[in-house]
């Protein structure tokens, strides 16, 4: 059984559909990254999913259970959200005991979960009085005190630090690994999706375009070397030759941009010099996620 | 089951930490002692000019009687909890949606209608805290201010202290059958209003219009529960029970009112409650 199920959801706003035809399928253990433009529906497909948002038409069911029952997991699944979720008047500490009432069996104390994420002194301050980043820490903190075998989490680097998102990206990683806890997080933070996540779903005018391992995602996408020589039309002449190179443009600063697939920038430095053309640059741009994005919605990635 | 019993250990627990349920508790007792000292030393001012002018009250007696205190405080105490416990229902589900914390509860343990159950049940709790912290702050300040006693004319008991009594606790029954429909009207403004703001000022504007129109309503205003609770327009038996132990005999409940005070409230509360729990069903959280 997946962890996540979704076949042919269906939302519209009014006339505006939001989400048409969204498939999306997670299995258990993965870490699973929601991708998407803004506005193009990754809330509201979480919102979908944890029961908070009513939707037209699919399915959707997470750890057997529907949206509207998802109370039935007992605390198996877990959801962090954009905003910090928590009463604004109480302590962390009390934030954590009365997220302790919802844990049918606690696995962690809340010093133990402070600790872990690092607000243990912050733990007599009241909710409204922390910064966001140490807010997000608390929320996070909360939804750890049990063992969920399904963690959501909406935008969870927004306002953190960058120790505070090595933190969360140590303790995704590590729960994962160790308590094979499957997870699902919507960012725009394309770089840390990149680093954490086993698997990409790309959100794209209200459906999942792409969904695969982010190995196979990134295997299908390019490499571009840019070459800097003072002898463009000998170099053209050299890379046609070498196989898995396609000669792409040479743009007015005279730079050759080639695809290759197969080979690599050594190679292709090597078979420059042998034919006596002098190589200025060689700048390899790695396929990313952040690129494959650009590509796949023709539109700037923030 | 279990998911109401979290769900009520989640509403008190937040309600044991946070300002908003102390106040309702102690507000409206601590308004009734304010009223019951002001109006002691508003009588003593007065007792101090008429011994300088040499003219006396009128039936002293009859006028300070611990009684009629004791009801007006208590008129006053619910009159004041009716508004709040309409407000604090408005806040109630609003504000935790606004903050988004009834999220995780409904997320990892409770439905969305045991939520809104355990939320009904807190409302009461706290209605019923409140209103003993009333009686005893009331009953205790009236004593000591003044002297309960039986209404007598010229030395012969017209109401004796045992009517009084009886006619007090079917004041303050009749008035307390309300509450619950008020308290349930607020929860039914709370999940429809997209804002915690939005929710206390509609529950309240509406629930003071009512006060306002249900004096045009002539017998009408029979049907509505609203029209049994201590308000500031009052047409509750309470206020007339105020007149009562203070020895005005041609006060008396009509039957078929007090049958009506009696049965009118509760299909009200359930109407407001089937109706919050289907709307709370059916929309985004």
């Amino acid at each position: 059984m997946p962890a996540l199920s979704i076949t042919g959801l269906k939302k519209n706003y009014g006339s505006f559909a939001v989400l048409d035809n969204l498939n999306l399928q997670i299995e258990k253990g993965s870490i699973h990254g929601l991708v998407g433009l803004n506005g193009s529906g990754k809330t509201t497909t979480i919102e979908c999913i944890l029961g908070l948002q009513p939707f037209n038409s699919g399915t959707i069911t997470a750890l057997g259970q529907s949206p509207k029952e998802l109370h039935l997991t007992k605390g198996k699944l877990v959801a962090i959200f954009d905003s910090p979720s928590l009463h604004p008047n109480l302590t962390v500490r009390q934030c954590l005991q009365h997220a302790l009432l919802l844990c049918e069996k606690p696995t962690r104390s809340a010093i133990e979960v402070e600790k872990l994420l690092g607000v243990s002194r912050f733990s007599d301050f009241k909710i409204k009085n922390l910064s966001l980043g140490n807010k997000r820490r608390a929320s996070i903190a909360q939804a750890l005190l049990g063992d969920p075998e399904f963690v959501v989490l909406d935008e969870p680097f927004n306002g953190l630090d960058a120790e505070g998102v090595d933190d969360v990206l140590e303790l995704i990683s590590t729960l994962n690994r160790d308590h094979g806890t499957t997870f699902l997080l919507s960012s725009h933070q394309l770089p840390y999706l990149e680093q954490i996540c086993s698997h990409i779903a790309i959100l794209h005018q209200g459906r999942i375009t792409h969904s695969d391992t982010i190995g196979n995602l990134l295997g299908s996408a390019q490499t571009t070397l840019q070459i800097k020589t003072p002898d463009s039309a000998a170099a053209s002449k050299v890379l046609k030759g070498i196989p898995g190179v396609d000669l792409l443009s040479i743009d007015s600063d005279g730079y050759l941009n080639v695809t290759i697939k197969d080979t690599d920038s050594i190679a292709i430095n090597k078979a420059l010099v042998e034919n006596q053309i002098p190589v200025a640059e060689l700048i390899l741009k790695r396929a990313s996620l952040a690129g494959l994005f650009r590509e796949i919605t023709s539109e700037e990635v923030i | 089951m279990n998911g109401l019993l979290v769900a009520i250990k989640s509403e008190l627990f937040v309600a044991l930490r946070t300002f908003a349920s102390k106040l309702i508790v102690a507000a409206p007792a601590l308004v009734a002692a304010a009223q019951l000292m002001l109006v002691k030393l508003s009588e003593a001012g007065q007792q101090a000019r008429d011994s300088l002018l040499g003219s006396s009250g009128f039936e002293q007696s009859v006028a300070n009687n611990a009684y009629g205190f004791f009801v007006d405080g208590l008129s006053t105490g619910l009159t004041m909890l009716g508004l709040l416990l309409v407000a604090q229902g408005a806040y109630s589900f609003s504000y935790d949606r606004d903050i988004g914390s009834i999220r995780h509860l409904l997320i990892r343990r409770v439905s969305r209608s045991s939520v809104l159950t355990a939320k009904l049940i807190h409302l009461h709790l706290l209605a019923l805290m409140s209103v003993l912290l009333l009686l005893v702050t009331s009953y205790l300040l009236s004593g000591a201010l003044w002297e309960f006693a039986a209404i007598a004319e010229d030395g012969f008991e017209l109401i004796s202290e045992q009517e009084i009594r009886e006619e007090i606790w079917l004041g303050l029954r009749l008035a307390l059958l309300p509450l619950p429909a008020a308290i349930a009207f607020g929860l039914l403004i709370s999940v429809s209003a997209p804002s915690a703001t939005q929710a206390v000022t509609t529950a309240l504007g509406i629930t003071l219009a009512i006060d306002i129109f249900k004096g045009l309503l002539g017998d009408m205003a029979n049907y509505l529960y609203a029209s049994y609770q201590p308000s500031l327009i009052d047409q509750s038996y309470l206020q007339s029970v105020s007149r009562i132990v203070r020895g005005y005999s041609d006060v008396l409940i009509d039957d078929k009112v007090l049958q009506l005070n009696m049965w009118v409230p509760f299909p009200a509360l359930v109407l407001f409650f089937v109706a919050s729990l289907w709307i709370v069903q059916n929309r985004k959280i």
